[in-house]
């Protein structure tokens, strides 16, 4: 399938052109994506890639070692179905993806409790039944102005100021959230019945740890798009996992590493007019590759 | 007269239908130890599973340094503190990214809200103590992930001791110590007892060694059996006499240990 999501107009000039030299090349081409970057629409799209890398991989490593993994992919795949109700009745998606994901979190966090069933199994369960009514809802809607295919693979390079700010506002609340209750959020993770008899309210704290969760995933939708939305929480998370030993050092360089690949992916987008939030996976993937090579290469040298 | 730090009033737990405590009453004051005895789904974990409001109580009530228990399982969070628990199998993702020092300084920690680097430099000389405590110092860098089951053990004796408190519950503590790492971690309850004063209240299939080394004896079985010193409490006679041969024959079992 071919994303018809809006690429960077930046094409490596066509190098025919023998007697020019590689490095007269280079020079040319990192004063196009300068230029480039001088643009408010590719400023505010690297800032929103950062925000979103950030705080998918500060919650990012919670969610791997909590096993929620799956939970942000059911989550972004789920909230087709608010946005294609919000298409539907006239509203503004933007408005309505947010209190149905957190709806959708803490209904899952519910069905967790109150059910004997496994949680990717009730997981699958909701993710499936909400993309067949999203896609019903949408065979009503008829042509989406907005396109299926931003709303799928999303959009970053539309990111606007109002987004920004959401997203920054989201951030500080992650880290004011994290920050502030580290060691109640370490206990939990590692053992739910010694942080019960500390006195944690375990349930509250998980509830609202999926709250955060689904808020970030919501507001990353409209970058990313509701099927590579989880990569951001995931993938970075997994990368830093590879490489610390130390909880504290994971937590930080899961983000740094959430942040960096955002930079990356879109210079990688500019420099070979590639879709952008699909560049970004793309690098955190090789982030991924490269930490898990890397422990092997340490113990071969 | 000591301080009464931990009560129990005819505490009953249910197990979803099962009532697996029925009407359990005891104390324990400050500088003593309890161990509870009893077979195999006694319902020794269940109590003490409510008593740290980890399970909910049907009726009766428990109190720990006056505060009592609420039915949600709530206490004051200073009384809290006051609290450390050892439980009985310590499950956890291996993967997690961890260093003993971490895990130790959890326990420090007052769980709250707080910033991250509080405290820092008295947690540092805390945690170093705990683990030279439980001679685990080395320990100190290494990831949870790799530890053995006797490590593992030390370490969460010292995520136990890193913050003095006044009350120390130990499910099976001592399973997977060797035999020296055995007798030093009884010498340092016994430590703790004496010159700090923590009550310990510690479950125990050792019958030999509630013997030799606990003030007093709770034997449950759903019910209480009966309480008092070692000596009468775990008398051939006694246990015989009051229980019947089923719990006889369960004590011959547990003290060929």
């Amino acid at each position: 399938m071919a994303p018809s999501s809006r690429t960077i107009g930046i094409s490596i000039q066509n190098t025919s052109d023998s007697n020019m030299s590689i490095s007269t090349e280079l020079t040319a081409t990192l004063a196009r994506v300068i230029d480039l970057f001088q643009f408010p629409f590719m400023q505010r799209a690297l800032l929103g890639g950062i925000l979103t890398g950030l705080m998918g991989g500060l919650l990012g490593s919670f969610t791997i070692l909590r096993q929620l993994s799956f939970f942000s992919d059911a989550l972004g795949h789920s909230a087709l179905l608010g946005i294609s109700l919000a298409v539907l009745l006239g509203l503004n998606p933007a408005l309505v993806v947010l209190p149905f994901a957190v709806l959708f979190g803490l209904g899952v966090t519910y069905l967790l409790e109150k059910t004997q069933l496994w949680t990717d199994a009730l997981l699958n369960i909701i993710y499936s039944s909400s993309l067949a009514l999203a896609v019903i809802t949408l065979s009503f809607v008829g042509q989406y102005k907005g396109g299926l295919n931003n709303l799928l693979f999303g959009d970053i390079l539309a990111v606007r100021e109002i987004d920004l700010w959401l997203s920054g506002l989201l951030l500080l609340g992650c880290i004011l959230f994290i920050g502030l209750t580290l060691r109640t959020q370490m206990l939990l993770t590692l053992n739910e019945p010694m942080a019960k008899a500390r006195g944690v309210a375990v349930s509250a704290q998980r509830s609202a740890f999926i709250v955060l969760l689904s808020l970030v995933v919501a507001v990353s939708i409209k970058a990313i798009g509701v099927l590579l939305v989880s990569a951001f929480v995931v993938i970075p998370a997994c990368a830093s996992q590879l490489l610390c030993q130390k909880f504290t050092h994971h937590l930080l360089l899961s983000a740094a590493l959430g942040a960096l690949s955002a930079v990356f992916g879109m210079l990688l987008s500019a420099v070979f007019n590639l879709p952008s939030g699909p560049s970004i996976v793309v690098v955190q993937v090789t982030m991924f590759l490269g930490a898990a090579i890397l422990p092997h290469f340490r113990a071969t040298v | 007269m000591r301080e009464t730090v931990l009560a129990v009033e005819r505490l009953s737990v249910h197990r979803g239908a099962y009532e697996a405590v029925q009407e359990v009453s005891f104390s324990l004051e400050a500088g003593t130890d309890l161990a509870i005895v009893g077979p195999n789904g006694a319902g020794k974990s269940t109590l003490i599973q409510a008593i740290l409001g980890i399970l909910p109580c049907q009726s009766g009530h428990v109190a720990v340094l006056g505060a009592s228990l609420s039915r949600a399982g709530k206490l004051p969070p200073a009384v809290r503190q006051q609290i450390a628990y050892l439980p009985q199998s310590f499950s956890f993702d291996r993967r997690i990214p961890m260093t003993v020092a971490e895990l130790v300084g959890l326990g420090w920690d007052q769980l709250g809200l707080q910033l991250p680097w509080a405290g820092r430099r008295a947690r540092g000389r805390a945690i170093r103590q705990a683990l030279a405590q439980v001679d685990a110092i080395s320990l100190i860098d290494q990831s949870v992930g790799g530890l053995s089951g006797g490590e593992t053990k030390r370490v969460l004796l010292a995520y136990c001791l890193v913050r003095p408190r006044r009350l120390l519950i130990l499910d099976e503590a001592p399973a997977g110590l060797d035999v020296r790492s055995e007798s030093d971690f009884y010498q340092l309850l016994s430590d703790l007892k004496q010159e700090q004063g923590w009550a310990i209240l510690q479950v125990s299939h050792d019958l030999e060694m509630v013997r030799r080394n606990c003030d007093r004896v709770v034997c449950l079985n759903r019910r209480l059996l009966c309480q008092g010193i070692p000596e009468v409490a775990l008398s051939l006679e006694s246990l015989t006499t009051a229980y019947g041969s089923e719990f006889a024959h369960y004590r011959h079992q547990h003290s060929e240990h």
